[in-house]
């Protein structure tokens, strides 16, 4: 038994779950917004998603996915740590802890009680239309994940601009689509120039992170 | 025997390497890298397709396919005018930055760029040739931040779209190889149709889904915005003409025209609209572009006889006059430090040239007469009234938004000078900025002299294999 066959043999085994623990990644990384929780959410659901296309595409090809995710994370990592002070070092110890948390990187727009409330929205949208939607060839359990995966995939492009939570809520879109092509067709071109794109994707999405976080506004008086 | 592909793409990498290692020396990695162009170009336009040539003391045949896996990379008689018009433009927008101080890793990236919409234009599977937009739109990341800390919105917007593109192309071929297995099914063909639509919209990007331009003009350098708009807008428009040529269907079952058409109107008045109100050179230029972007999408959708001449005539003549405002808005902001209106005073007294310059690239853009853009508008206008009537009076509206918006940002730049002095725009900058006026203003007079390179490019577009 090589490795190759087990990794498939468990991917079969253990879909459902790996699919449930990647939508609910996936919805993790668009609501929380603790930058480390994201992070490992997104590496968590890389590895689950090389998982499923194990299923369909070779095992090799599939475990690229895993290794860019990896990647990816590994370069936000780096990108966040220069960020995760926040961007007056000094002039932040005198606030009280909350307001410190506050106004740390990263700043989202909207407050987690929205967030969650726009999930909730999305999960009765998802209800709604997922009868209705059945995409052709792939799997009922594979057109659930891509269709719950894209849904809160936009939410999250919706939701964000901040580029670390935005880029990697497009990371799960693509992440989406890729579990529908990969479905579709298994070419080996288009498996390497898929994970290529989402190294130089994570590339972009580090280093906008690093000129947005930079740059955050001063805290205003009203806010202190 | 070398293939076209592979000198193309060899030498355009090389250029990348020594343009990078270069990037320190500017005037240096700008001359290097328009040579580079300049040269590839004149090569590409002037050897023979099917002739074997010396380059080098190798011999190289540019018809010649290179193949790699599943890939072919090929020139054929219609992409090499496509790769011509961007490495002539590129070979322009380099000089132009040089003068203009757009930032010195513009030229490597630029490069870059030219190399990854050259790869779309001659790319084989289509499916595929959208990857290759959507790559360079993750390089143009970095030249639209160009290291500066802050806003993010212009070279995120850019990323996006052509990224949600390229999956819709990928689906759509899918389904266009399922077609043959059931002739009596026209269902594939309708999804991929309804994809393509989709995924083209994404990548063209026209109204209401132009945020990219406007972030984009008050975010990049000027003539680098511009690069952008020039390289991408004609590649991906290009890419359409391939689909269309390739896929007679499409054409057909989803009425292209309609929709080019009426997106374009769209464009048109949301780019004239906003143009007469803005504030900074930068959002100025963006939807300007974006109007001039709208006049060429409502040609596009014509797609009658006339219709794909006036377009290319409108690529070519737009290539002037939004280098010639980019440039005009470079220096101001440059040497104003600041692209505000109301900072402006006094700019038309220290930088006469650089006024001048956004003055007739605006009104270029707007497509007044003696201007490079006014025959091929007035040549739309006509078309578009055969059509309806109404078409063309919005297009007009659109025109004298942006004319009101170019008056204004003019009257920003006279009276006198307050605040620190200004330097005057050094000598070569002003013959550079000459040069732009008077090619400007020599299309405006004689037309015709862009007769022959259209009619060159028309055949191959429309009637070629993809």
């Amino acid at each position: 038994l090589t490795f190759g066959d087990l990794f498939r043999q468990l991917s079969l085994l253990a879909a459902l779950p790996a699919a449930l623990a990647a939508g609910f990644l996936a919805a993790v990384i668009v609501v929380v917004r603790d930058w480390r929780a994201v992070l490992l959410a997104y590496g968590l659901f890389s590895a689950l998603i090389s998982l499923l296309l194990a299923q369909v595409i070779p095992t090799e090809w599939a475990l690229l996915q895993a290794i860019t995710g990896g990647l990816v994370a590994v370069m936000l990592f780096l990108s966040a740590r220069q960020l995760r002070v926040g961007p007056a070092p000094g002039a932040d110890r005198a606030l009280p802890a909350g307001l410190r948390r506050a106004i740390a990187w990263p700043r989202l727009a909207s407050l987690p009680a929205f967030r969650l409330m726009a999930l909730a929205v999305t999960v009765v949208v998802y209800l709604s239309v997922q009868d209705a939607i059945t995409l052709p060839i792939v799997s009922p359990l594979f057109n659930d994940l891509i269709l719950w995966l894209g849904l809160i995939g936009f939410l999250g492009l919706a939701l964000h601009e901040e580029p670390l939570h935005a880029g990697l809520s497009l990371m799960v879109v693509i992440a989406s689509a890729e579990l529908l092509v990969f479905s579709l067709t298994q070419q080996r071109m288009v498996v390497g120039l898929a994970m290529a794109g989402q190294l130089i994707l994570g590339l972009d999405i580090s280093y906008l992170a690093l000129s947005h976080g930079l740059a955050l506004p001063p805290l205003r008086e009203e806010d202190g | 025997v070398i293939s076209g592909p592979a000198l193309l793409l060899g030498a355009l990498g090389v250029g990348v390497l020594a343009v990078y290692v270069l990037r320190r020396f500017e005037a240096l990695a700008a001359l290097v890298a328009a040579g580079l162009a300049l040269v590839l170009g004149v090569a590409l336009w002037r050897i023979p397709l099917d002739r074997l040539a010396v380059v080098g003391s190798r011999p190289v045949t540019m018809g010649q396919p290179l193949a790699w896996n599943e890939m072919t990379l090929q020139i054929t008689p219609a992409s090499r005018a496509v790769l011509v018009f961007l490495l002539g433009m590129s070979a322009a927008a380099f000089i132009l930055a040089w003068r203009g101080y757009q930032g010195r890793t513009f030229y490597p990236f630029g490069l870059a760029m030219v190399a990854l919409w050259s790869v779309s234009a001659m790319l084989l599977p289509l499916a595929l040739a959208p990857l290759g937009i959507a790559l360079a739109a993750a390089l143009a990341v970095f030249v639209i931040q160009a290291g500066r800390p802050g806003e993010v919105h212009g070279a995120w917007r850019q990323l996006l779209f052509p990224t949600l593109a390229v999956p819709l192309f990928l689906i759509a071929a899918w389904s266009i190889e399922q077609g043959p297995l059931n002739p009596d099914d026209q269902t594939p063909y309708r999804v991929a149709g309804w994809l393509l639509v989709v995924g083209f919209v994404l990548l063209l990007q026209p109204a209401p889904l132009h945020v990219a331009v406007p972030a984009v003009a008050r975010q990049a350098p000027p003539v680098v915005a511009v690069f952008l708009w020039l390289g991408g807008q004609a590649t991906v428009i290009f890419l359409l003409q391939r689909f269309l040529v390739a896929y007679p269907w499409l054409g057909e079952s989803l009425d292209s025209a309609s929709w080019l058409l009426w997106l374009g109107v769209l464009t048109i008045l949301i780019g004239g609209m906003l143009a007469a109100t803005q504030e900074r050179l930068g959002g100025l230029v963006g939807y300007a572009g974006l109007y001039d972007y709208g006049v060429l999408l409502v040609a596009l959708g014509l797609r009658s006889t006339a219709g794909l001449p006036t377009a290319v005539w409108l690529l070519l003549t737009r290539t002037v006059a939004l280098l010639t405002i980019a440039e005009g808005a470079a220096l101001i902001r440059h040497h104003m430090e600041s692209d505000r209106f109301h900072q402006l005073e006094g700019a038309a007294g220290r930088l006469p040239w650089a006024v001048a310059a956004l003055v007739i690239g605006g009104f270029g853009l707007a497509g007044m007469p003696l201007t490079a853009q006014f025959a091929s508008r007035w040549s739309l206008l006509q078309l578009l009234a055969e059509n309806d009537l109404r078409w063309s009076l919005l297009m007009l509206a659109g025109a004298g938004g942006v004319l009101i918006g170019v008056i204004r940002a003019a009257r920003a730049t006279f009276g006198p000078l307050e605040g620190s002095p200004v330097e005057r725009e050094p000598a070569l900058t002003s013959i550079l900025v000459m040069g732009l006026i008077a090619v400007s203003i020599a299309l405006g007079m004689a037309p015709q002299l862009l007769t022959g390179p259209v009619a060159a490019v028309i055949l191959p577009l429309s009637t070629f294999g993809p």
